[in-house]
Protein backbone atom coordinates (compact mmCIF):
# COMPACT_ATOMS: atom_id res chain seq x y z
CA UNK A 1 0.00 0.00 0.00
CA UNK A 2 3.07 2.23 -0.04
CA UNK A 3 1.98 4.05 -3.31
CA UNK A 4 -1.37 5.11 -1.43
CA UNK A 5 1.25 6.87 0.94
CA UNK A 6 1.04 10.23 1.53
CA UNK A 7 1.88 12.85 3.85
CA UNK A 8 -0.29 13.79 7.02
CA UNK A 9 -1.70 17.22 6.96
CA UNK A 10 -0.20 20.06 9.41
CA UNK A 11 -3.68 19.61 11.15
CA UNK A 12 -3.04 16.04 11.84
CA UNK A 13 0.73 16.25 13.06
CA UNK A 14 -0.26 19.05 15.27
CA UNK A 15 -3.18 16.80 16.64
CA UNK A 16 -1.01 13.21 17.08
CA UNK A 17 1.75 15.48 18.98
CA UNK A 18 -0.79 16.90 21.14
CA UNK A 19 -3.33 13.59 22.00
CA UNK A 20 -0.84 11.31 24.26
CA UNK A 21 -3.79 9.69 26.34
CA UNK A 22 -7.65 8.87 26.86
CA UNK A 23 -7.25 12.44 29.39
CA UNK A 24 -5.83 14.60 26.44
CA UNK A 25 -8.57 13.34 23.95
CA UNK A 26 -11.46 13.77 25.78
CA UNK A 27 -9.95 17.20 26.70
CA UNK A 28 -9.89 17.71 22.66
CA UNK A 29 -12.98 15.99 22.30
CA UNK A 30 -15.00 18.75 24.52
CA UNK A 31 -13.24 21.94 23.43
CA UNK A 32 -15.02 20.64 19.89
CA UNK A 33 -18.40 19.71 21.25
CA UNK A 34 -18.20 15.57 21.41
CA UNK A 35 -17.49 15.01 24.77
CA UNK A 36 -20.17 15.50 27.43
CA UNK A 37 -20.39 15.10 31.15
CA UNK A 38 -23.47 13.26 32.87
CA UNK A 39 -23.54 14.95 36.48
CA UNK A 40 -26.64 14.09 37.07
CA UNK A 41 -27.21 10.96 39.50
CA UNK A 42 -27.65 7.40 37.92
CA UNK A 43 -27.65 3.74 38.52
CA UNK A 44 -25.18 1.54 37.73
CA UNK A 45 -28.12 -0.23 36.07
CA UNK A 46 -30.10 0.63 33.95
CA UNK A 47 -29.21 4.17 33.49
CA UNK A 48 -25.40 3.70 32.30
CA UNK A 49 -26.99 1.28 29.60
CA UNK A 50 -30.00 3.59 29.00
CA UNK A 51 -28.17 6.44 28.07
CA UNK A 52 -24.78 4.78 26.68
CA UNK A 53 -27.34 3.73 23.92
CA UNK A 54 -29.46 6.60 23.31
CA UNK A 55 -25.78 8.87 23.00
CA UNK A 56 -24.58 5.88 20.08
CA UNK A 57 -27.92 6.15 18.14
CA UNK A 58 -26.18 9.36 16.13
CA UNK A 59 -23.44 7.09 14.35
CA UNK A 60 -22.28 10.45 12.76
CA UNK A 61 -22.09 13.07 15.58
CA UNK A 62 -22.91 11.32 18.65
CA UNK A 63 -20.62 12.58 21.74
CA UNK A 64 -18.67 10.46 24.67
CA UNK A 65 -20.35 10.39 27.38
CA UNK A 66 -18.34 11.28 30.94
CA UNK A 67 -20.27 10.01 34.09
CA UNK A 68 -18.94 11.25 37.68
CA UNK A 69 -21.46 10.97 39.62
CA UNK A 70 -22.68 7.02 39.78
CA UNK A 71 -24.53 5.94 42.64
CA UNK A 72 -22.66 3.82 45.11
CA UNK A 73 -19.27 4.83 43.31
CA UNK A 74 -18.33 8.12 45.20
CA UNK A 75 -15.49 10.19 43.50
CA UNK A 76 -15.35 7.83 40.58
CA UNK A 77 -15.21 8.35 36.81
CA UNK A 78 -16.65 6.33 33.87
CA UNK A 79 -16.09 7.48 29.91
CA UNK A 80 -18.28 5.59 26.97
CA UNK A 81 -18.56 6.37 23.60
CA UNK A 82 -15.16 7.78 23.13
CA UNK A 83 -15.11 6.12 19.44
CA UNK A 84 -18.95 6.19 19.11
CA UNK A 85 -19.07 7.93 16.15
CA UNK A 86 -17.26 8.83 13.30
CA UNK A 87 -16.72 12.47 13.94
CA UNK A 88 -14.73 11.51 16.79
CA UNK A 89 -12.62 9.79 14.46
CA UNK A 90 -12.13 12.30 12.15
CA UNK A 91 -11.35 14.81 15.26
CA UNK A 92 -8.58 11.69 16.35
CA UNK A 93 -7.47 11.53 13.00
CA UNK A 94 -7.06 15.58 12.79
CA UNK A 95 -10.40 16.05 9.91
CA UNK A 96 -12.71 18.75 10.98
CA UNK A 97 -16.64 18.09 11.87
CA UNK A 98 -18.72 16.72 8.80
CA UNK A 99 -16.32 15.02 7.36
CA UNK A 100 -17.72 12.17 5.58
CA UNK A 101 -16.91 8.15 6.21
CA UNK A 102 -15.38 7.64 2.29
CA UNK A 103 -12.93 10.75 3.37
CA UNK A 104 -12.07 9.18 6.52
CA UNK A 105 -11.75 5.40 4.66
CA UNK A 106 -9.12 7.09 2.58
CA UNK A 107 -7.52 8.40 4.96
CA UNK A 108 -6.75 5.35 7.24
CA UNK A 109 -5.47 3.65 3.76
CA UNK A 110 -3.66 6.85 2.98
CA UNK A 111 -1.52 6.47 6.79
CA UNK A 112 -0.48 2.84 5.27
CA UNK A 113 3.05 2.95 5.08
CA UNK A 114 6.83 1.27 5.83
CA UNK A 115 7.48 4.19 8.45
CA UNK A 116 9.09 3.77 11.25
CA UNK A 117 7.31 2.50 14.35
CA UNK A 118 7.77 6.02 16.66
CA UNK A 119 7.88 4.57 20.12
CA UNK A 120 9.63 6.59 22.89
CA UNK A 121 10.33 4.37 26.04
CA UNK A 122 10.22 5.68 29.27
CA UNK A 123 11.46 4.73 32.99
CA UNK A 124 8.10 3.27 35.19
CA UNK A 125 9.00 5.66 37.78
CA UNK A 126 8.30 8.27 35.45
CA UNK A 127 5.12 6.84 33.82
CA UNK A 128 2.10 7.87 34.89
CA UNK A 129 0.19 5.08 35.03
CA UNK A 130 2.33 4.35 37.84
CA UNK A 131 1.13 7.22 40.26
CA UNK A 132 -0.57 4.62 42.33
CA UNK A 133 0.70 0.82 42.63
CA UNK A 134 -1.42 -2.12 44.59
CA UNK A 135 0.41 -5.25 45.36
CA UNK A 136 -2.29 -7.05 47.32
CA UNK A 137 -5.84 -6.95 48.71
CA UNK A 138 -7.16 -6.79 45.30
CA UNK A 139 -10.62 -5.46 44.40
CA UNK A 140 -11.88 -4.60 41.02
CA UNK A 141 -15.52 -4.03 42.07
CA UNK A 142 -14.02 -1.18 44.39
CA UNK A 143 -11.24 0.10 41.56
CA UNK A 144 -13.95 0.02 38.64
CA UNK A 145 -17.29 1.53 38.64
CA UNK A 146 -17.98 -1.99 36.96
CA UNK A 147 -22.37 -2.48 35.47
CA UNK A 148 -23.85 -4.85 33.67
CA UNK A 149 -23.71 -3.38 29.91
CA UNK A 150 -26.92 -5.68 28.57
CA UNK A 151 -29.32 -7.04 30.77
CA UNK A 152 -28.71 -10.75 30.66
CA UNK A 153 -25.14 -11.00 30.30
CA UNK A 154 -23.67 -12.85 33.17
CA UNK A 155 -21.91 -10.18 34.70
CA UNK A 156 -19.54 -7.21 35.05
CA UNK A 157 -18.28 -6.90 31.90
CA UNK A 158 -14.91 -4.66 30.77
CA UNK A 159 -15.23 -4.30 27.43
CA UNK A 160 -12.64 -1.93 26.01
CA UNK A 161 -9.24 -3.42 27.58
CA UNK A 162 -6.16 -3.72 25.41
CA UNK A 163 -4.32 -6.96 26.84
CA UNK A 164 -0.90 -7.08 26.43
CA UNK A 165 0.47 -10.90 26.77
CA UNK A 166 3.90 -12.88 25.18
CA UNK A 167 4.49 -16.19 23.84
CA UNK A 168 5.06 -18.04 27.57
CA UNK A 169 7.39 -20.30 25.58
CA UNK A 170 9.53 -17.08 24.42
CA UNK A 171 9.16 -14.13 26.65
CA UNK A 172 11.78 -12.41 25.41
CA UNK A 173 10.95 -11.88 22.03
CA UNK A 174 9.42 -8.19 21.77
CA UNK A 175 7.94 -9.33 18.01
CA UNK A 176 6.00 -12.23 19.48
CA UNK A 177 4.33 -9.68 21.93
CA UNK A 178 0.65 -9.10 20.75
CA UNK A 179 -2.24 -6.37 21.95
CA UNK A 180 -5.44 -7.28 21.55
CA UNK A 181 -8.92 -6.85 22.71
CA UNK A 182 -10.77 -9.50 24.45
CA UNK A 183 -14.13 -9.31 26.67
CA UNK A 184 -13.25 -9.39 30.43
CA UNK A 185 -16.39 -10.73 33.06
CA UNK A 186 -15.32 -9.71 36.43
CA UNK A 187 -15.82 -13.38 38.12
CA UNK A 188 -14.41 -12.39 42.12
CA UNK A 189 -12.64 -9.17 43.33
CA UNK A 190 -9.29 -10.31 42.05
CA UNK A 191 -9.96 -13.00 39.16
CA UNK A 192 -11.53 -12.69 36.21
CA UNK A 193 -12.15 -14.40 33.00
CA UNK A 194 -10.74 -13.53 29.53
CA UNK A 195 -12.62 -15.10 25.93
CA UNK A 196 -10.37 -16.53 23.19
CA UNK A 197 -9.97 -18.86 20.75
CA UNK A 198 -7.47 -20.84 19.51
CA UNK A 199 -7.16 -18.82 16.67
CA UNK A 200 -6.20 -15.31 18.08
CA UNK A 201 -3.02 -14.90 19.74
CA UNK A 202 -3.78 -14.75 23.63
CA UNK A 203 -5.56 -17.94 22.48
CA UNK A 204 -1.85 -19.51 21.23
CA UNK A 205 -0.44 -18.02 24.58
CA UNK A 206 -3.11 -19.97 26.46
CA UNK A 207 -2.29 -23.19 25.11
CA UNK A 208 1.78 -22.76 25.10
CA UNK A 209 1.54 -22.17 28.26
CA UNK A 210 -0.91 -24.81 29.71
CA UNK A 211 0.49 -27.49 27.68
CA UNK A 212 4.50 -26.36 28.93
CA UNK A 213 2.92 -26.02 32.08
CA UNK A 214 4.77 -22.54 32.19
CA UNK A 215 3.53 -19.23 33.90
CA UNK A 216 1.21 -16.83 31.32
CA UNK A 217 1.74 -13.42 32.06
CA UNK A 218 -0.59 -10.33 30.87
CA UNK A 219 -1.47 -6.82 31.40
CA UNK A 220 -4.57 -5.79 30.84
CA UNK A 221 -4.68 -1.65 29.61
CA UNK A 222 -7.95 -0.16 30.45
CA UNK A 223 -8.39 3.88 29.59
CA UNK A 224 -5.62 4.17 26.79
CA UNK A 225 -4.41 6.49 23.69
CA UNK A 226 -7.68 6.45 21.54
CA UNK A 227 -5.30 4.84 18.57
CA UNK A 228 -4.77 1.78 20.74
CA UNK A 229 -8.13 1.22 20.97
CA UNK A 230 -9.00 1.65 17.29
CA UNK A 231 -5.83 0.26 15.81
CA UNK A 232 -5.36 -2.92 18.30
CA UNK A 233 -8.60 -4.53 16.59
CA UNK A 234 -6.33 -4.39 13.85
CA UNK A 235 -5.66 -7.65 12.14
CA UNK A 236 -1.58 -7.47 11.74
CA UNK A 237 1.00 -10.40 11.41
CA UNK A 238 1.85 -12.83 14.53
CA UNK A 239 5.16 -10.66 14.56
CA UNK A 240 4.25 -7.06 14.10
CA UNK A 241 3.88 -5.20 17.18
CA UNK A 242 0.16 -3.39 17.13
CA UNK A 243 2.22 -0.48 19.15
CA UNK A 244 4.27 0.20 16.23
CA UNK A 245 1.16 -0.28 13.92
CA UNK A 246 -0.79 2.48 15.84
CA UNK A 247 2.37 4.84 16.07
CA UNK A 248 2.93 4.44 12.44
CA UNK A 249 -1.40 5.23 11.92
CA UNK A 250 -1.13 8.38 14.23
CA UNK A 251 2.23 9.61 12.88
CA UNK A 252 3.59 10.62 16.68
CA UNK A 253 4.98 8.77 18.93
CA UNK A 254 3.16 6.38 21.95
CA UNK A 255 4.99 6.47 25.22
CA UNK A 256 5.71 2.52 26.27
CA UNK A 257 6.96 1.85 30.12
CA UNK A 258 7.91 -1.74 31.51
CA UNK A 259 4.86 -3.36 33.36
CA UNK A 260 5.51 -4.73 37.08
CA UNK A 261 5.37 -8.21 34.73
CA UNK A 262 7.78 -7.32 32.28
CA UNK A 263 5.19 -6.44 29.60
CA UNK A 264 5.39 -3.31 27.28
CA UNK A 265 2.54 -1.01 28.11
CA UNK A 266 1.11 2.45 27.28
CA UNK A 267 2.83 4.77 30.21
CA UNK A 268 -0.24 7.32 30.09
CA UNK A 269 -3.22 4.66 30.33
CA UNK A 270 -5.69 5.02 33.25
CA UNK A 271 -4.82 1.65 35.37
CA UNK A 272 -2.89 -1.60 34.24
CA UNK A 273 -4.08 -4.99 35.36
CA UNK A 274 -1.25 -7.16 35.85
CA UNK A 275 -2.61 -10.88 36.01
CA UNK A 276 -1.83 -14.32 35.76
CA UNK A 277 -3.42 -17.48 34.03
CA UNK A 278 -4.83 -20.18 36.47
CA UNK A 279 -3.38 -23.04 34.11
CA UNK A 280 -6.28 -25.80 33.50
CA UNK A 281 -8.90 -24.02 35.41
CA UNK A 282 -11.95 -23.41 33.40
CA UNK A 283 -15.15 -20.90 34.73
CA UNK A 284 -18.45 -20.22 33.35
CA UNK A 285 -18.73 -17.01 31.51
CA UNK A 286 -21.00 -15.24 29.64
CA UNK A 287 -23.97 -14.65 28.03
CA UNK A 288 -22.41 -11.29 26.70
CA UNK A 289 -24.38 -9.69 24.18
CA UNK A 290 -22.26 -8.92 20.87
CA UNK A 291 -21.97 -7.38 18.06
CA UNK A 292 -24.15 -9.33 15.40
CA UNK A 293 -26.73 -7.96 18.34
CA UNK A 294 -27.53 -11.49 19.95
CA UNK A 295 -26.30 -12.80 22.91
CA UNK A 296 -23.25 -15.60 22.98
CA UNK A 297 -23.92 -18.59 24.65
CA UNK A 298 -22.81 -19.74 28.21
CA UNK A 299 -19.26 -21.77 28.23
CA UNK A 300 -16.39 -22.56 30.30
CA UNK A 301 -13.52 -20.69 29.36
CA UNK A 302 -9.35 -19.76 30.76
CA UNK A 303 -9.65 -17.39 34.23
CA UNK A 304 -6.75 -15.05 35.38
CA UNK A 305 -5.67 -13.77 38.86
CA UNK A 306 -4.94 -10.34 39.61
CA UNK A 307 -1.06 -9.78 40.62
CA UNK A 308 -0.42 -6.48 40.88
CA UNK A 309 -2.48 -3.06 39.73
CA UNK A 310 -1.05 0.42 38.59
CA UNK A 311 -3.33 3.73 38.52
CA UNK A 312 -3.47 7.13 37.82
CA UNK A 313 -4.43 9.42 40.20
CA UNK A 314 -8.53 9.57 39.58
CA UNK A 315 -8.67 6.55 37.09
CA UNK A 316 -11.10 6.77 34.54
CA UNK A 317 -12.83 3.41 33.50
CA UNK A 318 -13.17 3.64 30.06
CA UNK A 319 -15.80 0.89 28.96
CA UNK A 320 -18.23 0.46 25.60
CA UNK A 321 -21.54 -0.33 24.71
CA UNK A 322 -21.80 -3.12 22.36
CA UNK A 323 -25.32 -5.12 21.26
CA UNK A 324 -27.55 -4.67 18.40
CA UNK A 325 -26.04 -1.83 16.50
CA UNK A 326 -25.40 0.84 15.88
CA UNK A 327 -23.46 0.48 18.50
CA UNK A 328 -19.07 2.05 19.64
CA UNK A 329 -18.40 -0.91 18.80
CA UNK A 330 -19.64 -0.34 14.77
CA UNK A 331 -17.68 2.68 14.76
CA UNK A 332 -14.62 1.29 16.60
CA UNK A 333 -14.04 -1.41 14.11
CA UNK A 334 -15.93 -0.51 11.04
CA UNK A 335 -13.52 1.34 8.51
CA UNK A 336 -10.70 -0.81 10.04
CA UNK A 337 -12.18 -4.05 8.71
CA UNK A 338 -13.21 -2.49 5.31
CA UNK A 339 -9.51 -1.29 4.25
CA UNK A 340 -7.53 -4.60 4.87
CA UNK A 341 -10.73 -6.14 2.52
CA UNK A 342 -9.99 -2.80 -0.16
CA UNK A 343 -5.80 -3.69 -0.05
CA UNK A 344 -5.99 -7.02 -0.97
CA UNK A 345 -9.00 -6.23 -3.85
CA UNK A 346 -7.04 -3.33 -5.15
CA UNK A 347 -3.83 -5.54 -5.80
CA UNK A 348 -5.64 -7.90 -8.33
CA UNK A 349 -8.58 -5.46 -9.03
CA UNK A 350 -7.01 -1.94 -9.49
CA UNK A 351 -11.13 -1.11 -10.52
CA UNK A 352 -12.27 -1.33 -7.24
CA UNK A 353 -12.78 2.35 -5.68
CA UNK A 354 -14.33 1.61 -2.42
CA UNK A 355 -15.18 -1.21 0.84
CA UNK A 356 -17.48 -0.76 2.58
CA UNK A 357 -17.81 -3.19 5.71
CA UNK A 358 -19.10 -1.56 8.50
CA UNK A 359 -22.43 -3.53 9.61
CA UNK A 360 -21.66 -6.16 11.74
CA UNK A 361 -17.98 -6.58 11.49
CA UNK A 362 -18.69 -7.09 7.61
CA UNK A 363 -21.37 -9.58 7.94
CA UNK A 364 -22.82 -7.11 4.78
CA UNK A 365 -20.56 -4.99 2.84
CA UNK A 366 -20.83 -2.87 0.17
CA UNK A 367 -18.20 -2.72 -2.64
CA UNK A 368 -17.93 0.03 -5.23
CA UNK A 369 -16.04 -0.86 -8.39
CA UNK A 370 -15.71 0.15 -11.83
CA UNK A 371 -17.24 -2.32 -14.20
CA UNK A 372 -14.64 -3.77 -17.09
CA UNK A 373 -17.51 -5.31 -19.01
CA UNK A 374 -20.60 -7.38 -18.18
CA UNK A 375 -20.31 -9.29 -14.97
CA UNK A 376 -16.84 -8.24 -14.11
CA UNK A 377 -18.37 -6.99 -10.44
CA UNK A 378 -19.57 -10.53 -9.31
CA UNK A 379 -15.64 -11.67 -10.19
CA UNK A 380 -14.42 -9.18 -8.00
CA UNK A 381 -17.31 -10.24 -5.74
CA UNK A 382 -16.02 -13.92 -5.62
CA UNK A 383 -12.27 -12.29 -4.94
CA UNK A 384 -13.51 -10.70 -1.84
CA UNK A 385 -15.26 -13.71 -0.54
CA UNK A 386 -11.57 -14.94 -0.11
CA UNK A 387 -9.90 -12.69 1.57
CA UNK A 388 -8.71 -13.38 4.81
CA UNK A 389 -11.73 -11.38 6.70
CA UNK A 390 -14.07 -12.56 3.79
CA UNK A 391 -13.66 -15.68 4.53
CA UNK A 392 -15.93 -15.87 7.88
CA UNK A 393 -17.89 -12.84 7.34
CA UNK A 394 -19.06 -11.27 3.96
CA UNK A 395 -22.64 -12.51 4.13
CA UNK A 396 -24.21 -10.46 1.89
CA UNK A 397 -22.36 -8.18 -0.37
CA UNK A 398 -23.64 -5.96 -2.36
CA UNK A 399 -21.94 -4.45 -5.23
CA UNK A 400 -22.33 -1.10 -6.84
CA UNK A 401 -20.97 1.30 -9.36
CA UNK A 402 -17.95 3.62 -9.11
CA UNK A 403 -20.71 6.35 -9.12
CA UNK A 404 -22.45 5.12 -6.09
CA UNK A 405 -20.35 5.81 -2.52
CA UNK A 406 -21.07 2.59 -0.82
CA UNK A 407 -21.05 4.68 2.40
CA UNK A 408 -23.52 6.61 1.56
CA UNK A 409 -26.74 3.95 1.71
CA UNK A 410 -28.61 6.10 0.18
CA UNK A 411 -26.68 6.06 -3.08
CA UNK A 412 -26.48 2.42 -2.70
CA UNK A 413 -30.41 2.16 -2.30
CA UNK A 414 -31.20 4.06 -5.20
CA UNK A 415 -28.11 1.25 -7.06
CA UNK A 416 -30.15 -1.22 -5.66
CA UNK A 417 -33.70 0.49 -7.04
CA UNK A 418 -32.15 0.38 -10.94
CA UNK A 419 -29.54 -1.85 -11.14
CA UNK A 420 -30.79 -4.73 -10.34
CA UNK A 421 -32.69 -7.62 -11.67
CA UNK A 422 -34.21 -10.72 -9.89
CA UNK A 423 -32.01 -13.28 -11.81
CA UNK A 424 -28.76 -11.49 -11.57
CA UNK A 425 -28.23 -12.16 -7.76
CA UNK A 426 -25.60 -15.23 -6.32
CA UNK A 427 -26.27 -17.51 -3.28
CA UNK A 428 -23.93 -19.67 -2.28
CA UNK A 429 -24.69 -22.03 0.40
CA UNK A 430 -22.94 -24.15 2.92
CA UNK A 431 -20.30 -21.90 3.26
CA UNK A 432 -17.94 -21.11 6.29
CA UNK A 433 -19.26 -18.30 8.96
CA UNK A 434 -18.06 -17.37 11.91
CA UNK A 435 -20.18 -19.13 14.45
CA UNK A 436 -22.30 -15.94 15.86
CA UNK A 437 -24.17 -15.26 13.25
CA UNK A 438 -27.60 -15.29 14.94
CA UNK A 439 -29.28 -16.46 11.38
CA UNK A 440 -27.30 -19.38 10.94
CA UNK A 441 -28.77 -23.00 10.95
CA UNK A 442 -26.01 -24.60 11.79
CA UNK A 443 -23.25 -22.50 13.84
CA UNK A 444 -20.21 -22.04 12.02
CA UNK A 445 -21.44 -22.60 8.47
CA UNK A 446 -24.04 -20.14 6.64
CA UNK A 447 -24.55 -18.76 2.85
CA UNK A 448 -23.26 -15.92 0.25
CA UNK A 449 -25.30 -13.55 -1.06
CA UNK A 450 -24.12 -11.42 -3.92
CA UNK A 451 -26.59 -8.47 -5.40
CA UNK A 452 -24.72 -7.51 -8.54
CA UNK A 453 -26.40 -3.67 -7.99
CA UNK A 454 -23.92 -2.18 -10.97
CA UNK A 455 -24.93 -1.18 -14.40
CA UNK A 456 -26.25 -3.34 -16.91
CA UNK A 457 -22.99 -3.39 -19.71
CA UNK A 458 -22.41 -4.68 -23.70
CA UNK A 459 -22.83 -7.62 -24.33
CA UNK A 460 -26.12 -7.08 -21.85
CA UNK A 461 -28.88 -5.71 -24.38
CA UNK A 462 -29.62 -2.86 -22.05
CA UNK A 463 -33.05 -3.14 -20.54
CA UNK A 464 -34.43 0.17 -21.60
CA UNK A 465 -33.83 3.24 -23.37
CA UNK A 466 -33.84 5.21 -20.37
CA UNK A 467 -30.91 7.53 -19.74
CA UNK A 468 -29.76 8.25 -16.04
CA UNK A 469 -29.76 11.50 -14.82
CA UNK A 470 -26.12 12.81 -13.89
CA UNK A 471 -26.73 15.13 -10.94
CA UNK A 472 -23.22 18.06 -10.51
CA UNK A 473 -21.02 15.70 -8.56
CA UNK A 474 -17.53 15.85 -7.39
CA UNK A 475 -15.30 17.96 -4.69
CA UNK A 476 -16.56 20.96 -6.03
CA UNK A 477 -20.38 20.00 -4.71
CA UNK A 478 -18.81 18.45 -1.43
CA UNK A 479 -17.82 21.47 -0.88
CA UNK A 480 -20.80 23.10 -1.40
CA UNK A 481 -22.62 20.86 0.63
CA UNK A 482 -20.03 21.90 4.00
CA UNK A 483 -20.67 25.64 2.60
CA UNK A 484 -24.36 24.69 3.49
CA UNK A 485 -23.45 23.11 6.89
CA UNK A 486 -21.27 26.01 8.07
CA UNK A 487 -24.23 28.26 7.25
CA UNK A 488 -26.61 26.39 8.79
CA UNK A 489 -24.91 25.18 12.45
CA UNK A 490 -22.09 27.78 12.43
CA UNK A 491 -18.13 27.68 12.39
CA UNK A 492 -18.47 24.58 14.50
CA UNK A 493 -20.82 22.24 13.00
CA UNK B 1 -33.47 -15.68 52.16
CA UNK B 2 -30.68 -14.68 48.94
CA UNK B 3 -30.77 -17.16 46.06
CA UNK B 4 -29.58 -16.96 42.56
CA UNK B 5 -31.37 -15.42 40.19
CA UNK B 6 -30.26 -17.39 37.31
CA UNK B 7 -29.82 -21.14 38.71
CA UNK B 8 -31.69 -21.05 41.89
CA UNK B 9 -28.56 -22.10 44.05
CA UNK B 10 -29.81 -21.83 47.96
CA UNK B 11 -27.58 -18.94 49.95
CA UNK B 12 -24.97 -21.08 50.69
CA UNK B 13 -23.58 -20.57 47.37
CA UNK B 14 -24.18 -16.81 47.36
CA UNK B 15 -20.44 -14.72 48.33
CA UNK B 16 -21.31 -11.44 49.53
CA UNK B 17 -18.98 -9.25 46.76
CA UNK B 18 -18.98 -5.93 47.21
CA UNK B 19 -20.90 -3.47 48.61
CA UNK B 20 -21.12 0.12 47.24
CA UNK B 21 -21.83 3.10 49.52
CA UNK B 22 -22.31 6.84 49.03
CA UNK B 23 -20.23 9.95 49.81
CA UNK B 24 -21.76 10.09 53.71
CA UNK B 25 -20.58 6.48 53.74
CA UNK B 26 -24.27 4.58 54.25
CA UNK B 27 -25.01 1.35 52.16
CA UNK B 28 -26.11 2.05 48.65
CA UNK B 29 -26.27 -1.66 46.99
CA UNK B 30 -24.65 -5.18 47.20
CA UNK B 31 -23.06 -7.03 44.32
CA UNK B 32 -23.60 -10.91 45.05
CA UNK B 33 -21.56 -13.79 43.05
CA UNK B 34 -22.91 -17.33 42.81
CA UNK B 35 -20.43 -19.60 43.39
CA UNK B 36 -22.73 -22.51 41.40
CA UNK B 37 -23.07 -20.72 37.85
CA UNK B 38 -21.08 -17.89 38.66
CA UNK B 39 -23.67 -15.65 37.76
CA UNK B 40 -22.76 -11.99 39.49
CA UNK B 41 -25.52 -9.21 40.70
CA UNK B 42 -26.42 -5.75 42.09
CA UNK B 43 -29.28 -5.59 44.49
CA UNK B 44 -30.59 -2.53 42.84
CA UNK B 45 -30.78 -3.76 39.45
CA UNK B 46 -34.13 -4.22 37.33
CA UNK B 47 -36.09 -7.57 37.77
CA UNK B 48 -35.68 -8.48 34.59
CA UNK B 49 -31.79 -8.81 35.57
CA UNK B 50 -32.19 -10.29 39.02
CA UNK B 51 -35.04 -11.84 39.51
CA UNK B 52 -35.83 -15.79 38.51
CA UNK B 53 -39.23 -15.54 37.58
CA UNK B 54 -39.16 -12.36 35.94
CA UNK B 55 -36.09 -13.07 33.62
CA UNK B 56 -36.65 -14.88 30.60
CA UNK B 57 -36.49 -18.15 31.16
CA UNK B 58 -33.74 -18.99 28.06
CA UNK B 59 -31.56 -17.87 29.70
CA UNK B 60 -30.97 -19.84 33.17
CA UNK B 61 -28.23 -21.99 33.89
CA UNK B 62 -28.01 -25.81 35.53
CA UNK B 63 -24.53 -25.96 36.44
CA UNK B 64 -25.33 -29.66 36.25
CA UNK B 65 -25.21 -29.94 32.58
CA UNK B 66 -22.20 -29.65 30.79
CA UNK B 67 -21.34 -26.98 28.70
CA UNK B 68 -18.90 -25.77 25.95
CA UNK B 69 -15.35 -25.45 26.90
CA UNK B 70 -12.94 -23.67 25.35
CA UNK B 71 -9.53 -24.72 25.16
CA UNK B 72 -9.90 -27.59 27.40
CA UNK B 73 -7.59 -28.01 29.29
CA UNK B 74 -7.55 -32.47 29.04
CA UNK B 75 -6.32 -31.84 25.10
CA UNK B 76 -3.02 -31.67 26.93
CA UNK B 77 -2.93 -34.99 28.92
ZN1 LIG C 1 -26.19 -19.34 40.08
Amino acid sequence: MTENKKPLSDRAKEVGKRIGSLRDFLEFLEENGQCITWSDDVLPEPDIRNIAVAAGRDSMNGPAVIFNNMAGYPGKKLVIGVHGSFTNLALLLGHPKGTTIKELFYDIISRWGDDKPLLDFIEPDEAPVNENRITENFNLYDLLPLYRINEYDGGFYIGKANVVSRDPTDPDNFGKQNVGIYRIQVQAPGEFTLLSIPAHDMGRHIMAAEKNNVPLKISVMLGNHPAMCMFAATPVGYEESEFAYASQMMGSPLRLTKSGNGMDILADSEIVIEAELMNGVRTFEGPFGEFPGSYSGVRKIPRFKVTAISHRNDPIFENIYIGRGWTEHDTLIGLNTSAPIYAQLKKDFPEVVAVNALYQHGLTGVISVKNRFAGFAKSVAMRALGTPHGTMYLKNLIMVDDDVDPFDLNEVMWALSTRTRADDTIVIPNMPLIPIDPAAEIAGKGHRLIIDATSFMPPDKLGSDSKIVTPPAGPEIDEIAKMIQVLQNGENS
Amino acid sequence: MISCPRCQAAQDKIRNEHQGHDAQGDLVWTIYHCNACEFTWRDSEPATSIDYDTREAFFRVDPEKPYPVIMPPAQYK
